[in-house]
């Protein structure tokens, strides 16, 4: 489904991520962990042809339902991006434009991909902002992002991003601006997602918790290299990777260490 | 815990209301009651869209309520205009939930954490460079970022930029908006730690907006918990696990945690948080409440003590 094979990707010529491998089959979901600033972000945005600044990507290949993908022109991109491979970004608030109503975007988006009446659109628009437990979707579609909570602007991105049910779903972040309960609600349908339509996931989480409870594999990246992989138990009981049980010490429990 | 003479900054009854299309009014903060101690941290969690932020812009008169008061040193800050309010802004400082659109993409590093310093004629032009590094370190970024752009940096490095910009005034206050949410879980450590070591050292009052529950109890002292606008638990964090508001139970039930147990299944919750434009009348939490009865229907429960410094607002326990 997904293939990333020995991927090297650089900023003007400075490698950000080294020799990355990854195999995805369908309605798998892995999870790609660990340090700030490793290059996870830069691998989900290798994927979908969208570097930021400069970035590109130097060796290897990516390939999906085993076409290359680095060949892609404009227009493929343009056929693939938003429907069969869809992306949730990190701040969806500073992705959306500012200065237009969350309607108008979410009813653009939904017209670039299919033909349908605009009218049509916002109630699809509405259907999906209150499947992602956004009450009263009217009113969404009607506000301007600034006016909407940082949990709400994320849960209208994912909302977007799961309208035409994608076969790839990349998420960075997806859930870390969310309350608990919401959260807990997010992973739910992703997973409901993945077990109706085979939706493969890759998923970039700061939350252990989040991603051992999801992931079929885990990826544990530290300064553009994969430092560890394998199944949540390899990871979670049985890794000999230092970096990886540091991690695991770090995360915060209820009823765990106090500093104060 | 908390002493009295050690208050430096009280909400008393602050609401904000916010127009919202076909002339209603959404109210974000309802009656919010709260008070920051020297030295101490305030953790505020809650469902998003709950009014954290809203209320937390208010501290570093970002907006004004709508109504109540926002005492800083006895004084209502809400109140002070001109030369007053750029003065006392230097002393509450606010780390943003959203970095990225905090910073100027055309300002270098050094620009961006100089700023502050520079506005207030604290350093040089030339004593840029130095302090500049000095502030990453202390965040644990390499010195030789200061040359970067915000764009060209991970969203968890800008988070920390955020932050060093944010303590160099030296501060008496720093609210912190869900300020490490971006960043891995052990660069996380090391940022709490320094959080707290520099309250510990200067003193400082912390206001900490975050989701992860199990992160606010392993460094705050108070723990606050709203619910769509309105306050409905308040006590002390090492105190947490024995909150009783039901909102607040929902809450510590759905945390994902690398020790649960992970067959079980995730529980559905049936109905959905009301709209902020439609909180109903009574308590807010009643649609998902297991323990609603008929008065919660029609009576706001108060926010009452039911311990010392454990205060909840709900009928099971008036
Ligand atoms: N446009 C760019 N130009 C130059 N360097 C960049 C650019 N974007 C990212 N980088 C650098 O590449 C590295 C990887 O960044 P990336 O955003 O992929 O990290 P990340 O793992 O997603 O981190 P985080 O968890 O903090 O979001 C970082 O050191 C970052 O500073
Ligand atoms: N400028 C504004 N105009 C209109 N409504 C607003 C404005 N700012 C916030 N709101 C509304 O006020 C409510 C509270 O928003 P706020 O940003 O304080 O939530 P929050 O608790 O910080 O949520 P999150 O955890 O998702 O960041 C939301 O319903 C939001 O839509
Ligand atoms: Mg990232
Ligand atoms: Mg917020």
């Amino acid at each position: 489904m997904l293939e990333l094979n020995n991927v090297t990707i650089s900023y003007t010529n400075q490698p950000a991520v080294c020799n990355f491998h990854l195999t995805l089959g369908q309605g798998e979901i892995c999870s790609i962990v660990g340090e700030s600033g490793s290059g996870k972000t830069t691998v989900v945005r290798a994927i979908l042809g969208l570097l930021s600044g400069g970035g590109q990507v130097t060796e290897g290949e990516i390939r999906f339902e085993g076409k290359p993908l680095l060949s892609n022109t404009k227009e493929e991109w343009r056929k693939l991006r938003g429907t069969d491979i869809s992306m949730i970004f990190q701040d969806s608030g500073a992705m959306t434009n500012q200065t237009r109503t969350i309607g108008k975007q979410f009813v653009e988006y939904i017209r670039t991909h299919e033909r349908i009446s605009r009218k049509d659109a916002w109630d699809k628009g509405v259907y999906m902002l209150e499947r992602m437990c956004l009450p009263n979707g009217d009113n969404i579609m009607k506000s301007y992002p600034f006016q909407l909570s940082g949990g709400m602007r994320q849960r209208v991105g994912i909302a977007m991003s799961m309208t035409f049910r994608p076969k790839l779903l990349l998420a960075d972040e997806p859930t870390s601006a969310l309350d608990v309960t919401t959260q807990a609600q997010i992973v739910r349908q992703m997973m409901e997602l993945r077990n109706e339509y085979k939706t493969s996931m890759l998923v970039v989480t700061h939350n252990l918790g989040v991603a051992a409870y999801m992931s079929d594999q885990i990826v544990v990246m530290k300064n553009g290299k994969i430092v560890d992989a394998g199944s949540r138990d390899d990871i979670l009981y049985r890794s000999e990777s230092e970096y990886t049980r540091n991690l695991l010490n770090a995360v915060p429990s209820l009823g765990g260490v106090r500093y104060v | 815990m908390f002493d009295e003479k050690e208050l430096i900054l009280e909400a008393k009854h602050v609401t904000r209301r916010f127009p919202a299309p076909n002339h209603r009014l959404l109210t974000a903060c309802n009656d919010i009651n709260l008070k920051l101690y020297k030295g101490k941290t305030l953790g505020l969690v809650g469902e998003s869209g709950c009014g954290k932020s809203t209320f937390m812009r208010f501290l570093v008169s970002l907006d004004t309520p709508s109504e109540g008061e926002i005492l800083f040193h006895g004084k209502d800050i809400t109140k002070m205009k001109g030369e007053e309010l750029r003065l006392n802004r230097q002393k509450i400082q606010m780390v943003f939930q959203d970095p990225s659109g905090s910073f100027n993409p055309k300002m270098k590093i050094r620009d961006i954490i100089c700023e502050p310093l520079m506005n207030f004629g604290r350093i040089k032009k030339s004593e840029k460079d130095q302090a500049a590094r000095k502030y990453l370190e202390l965040v644990d970024l390499p010195g030789e970022f200061a040359d970067r752009y915000p764009h060209h940096m991970s969203g968890g490095q800008r988070q920390r930029i955020a932050i060093a910009r944010a303590i160099v005034l030296e501060p008496e206050i720093v609210v912190m908006d869900e300020a490490t949410c971006a960043l891995d879980v052990s660069v996380q450590k090391t940022i709490i730690e320094l959080i707290v070591r520099l309250q510990k050292e200067k003193d400082i009052a912390i206001g900490f907006i975050t989701h992860d529950l199990g992160l606010i109890q392993s460094f705050a002292h108070q723990i606050a918990v709203m619910y769509l606008g309105n306050l409905v638990e308040v006590l002390p964090a090492e105190r947490l696990e024995g909150a009783v508001h039901p909102y607040t139970k929902a809450l510590i039930s759905a945390v994902f945690d690398i020790h649960m147990n992970f067959s079980r299944k995730i529980e559905r919750i049936e109905s959905e948080p009301p709209s902020p434009l439609d909180v109903p009348e009574g308590c807010p939490f009643q649609n998902r409440c297991e323990h609603c009865m008929e008065i919660c229907r029609r009576v706001r429960p108060a926010l009452k003590e039911l311990a010392p410094e454990h205060k909840v607002a709900c009928h099971i326990y008036e």
